[in-house]
């Protein structure tokens, strides 16, 4: 956690696209959450998506407790991202982010903190860079 | 009934191995929670190498996602690390190769 699944029209982009995007994703996440960078995963679905709300379509999940402002902050900040990565105009990126207990995933060998409980020492064990 | 997801990388590990990993889930699931192996259904996802990426980077990492029948804090957690133990004795991954969840159903 967190997980972004990002629906986009076959062929839509390229692998250095989708490449920076993840990029942006984890640095919009990271930027707005202090989450450690190497947690962001994403995957790119390539399937005919309805066009309503919107063809490009952001599936996020993320870990519950966080106020509801910050939840719309990140999605914002993912929905400009991506946009500008791969150059459609914004109405075209839509998505929602869904936020399930902490408590119920282990990642990196540990049981994650609830936000806000996770700890000095938590942070640097997991500052590492993602392999 | 219990239903997984295992979202998996193409070059992650060997395809052949599935099956033990099912057979590690359902295991697992009748030692810690009771329930019968018969009522554990597990899938899998295959992410296109390019598709997958984890801190920005292209992916190796296995996402196990599952729903289960709403157990004690304890037993939950003891479930967990049952789940990504078996996961990384049978593909070799590393504890950062691998992320397990499994919610309230």
């Amino acid at each position: 956690m967190p997980f972004y699944r990002c629906q986009v029209p076959p062929n839509a982009l390229s692998l250095d696209q989708r490449q920076e995007l993840a990029r942006a994703i984890a640095d919009t996440h990271c930027g707005i959450t202090n989450a450690p960078r190497k947690f962001v995963q994403v995957v790119f679905e390539e399937e005919p998506v309805d066009p309503q709300p919107a063809p490009f379509f952001i599936n996020g999940y993320n870990r519950a407790g966080r106020p509801p402002e910050t939840r719309d902050e990140i999605l914002a900040g993912l929905r400009e991202a991506f946009a500008r990565v791969a150059g459609v105009p914004l109405d075209d990126v839509s998505g929602h982010i869904v936020e399930g207990q902490a408590s119920w995933t282990m990642e990196g060998g540990q049981i994650l903190p609830e936000p806000g409980e996770e700890g000095l020492e938590w942070y640097e064990e997991h500052a590492t860079a993602a392999s | 009934m219990i239903e997984f997801v295992c979202t998996v990388q193409e070059r992650g590990f060997a395809e052949g191995l599935r099956p033990r990993l099912a057979e590690g889930i359902a295991r697992i699931s009748e030692e810690v929670l009771g329930t019968p192996r018969s009522d554990v259904e597990v899938s899998f996802e295959v992410i296109r190498h390019g598709f997958g990426f984890r801190g920005g980077e292209l992916s190796t990492t296995s996402l196990v996602r599952g729903r289960i029948p709403r157990p004690e804090q304890d037993v939950r957690h003891q479930y967990l690390f049952a789940l990504e133990e078996m996961w990384r004795d049978v593909t070799g991954c590393s504890a950062e190769e691998v992320v397990v969840s499994a919610g309230d159903q």
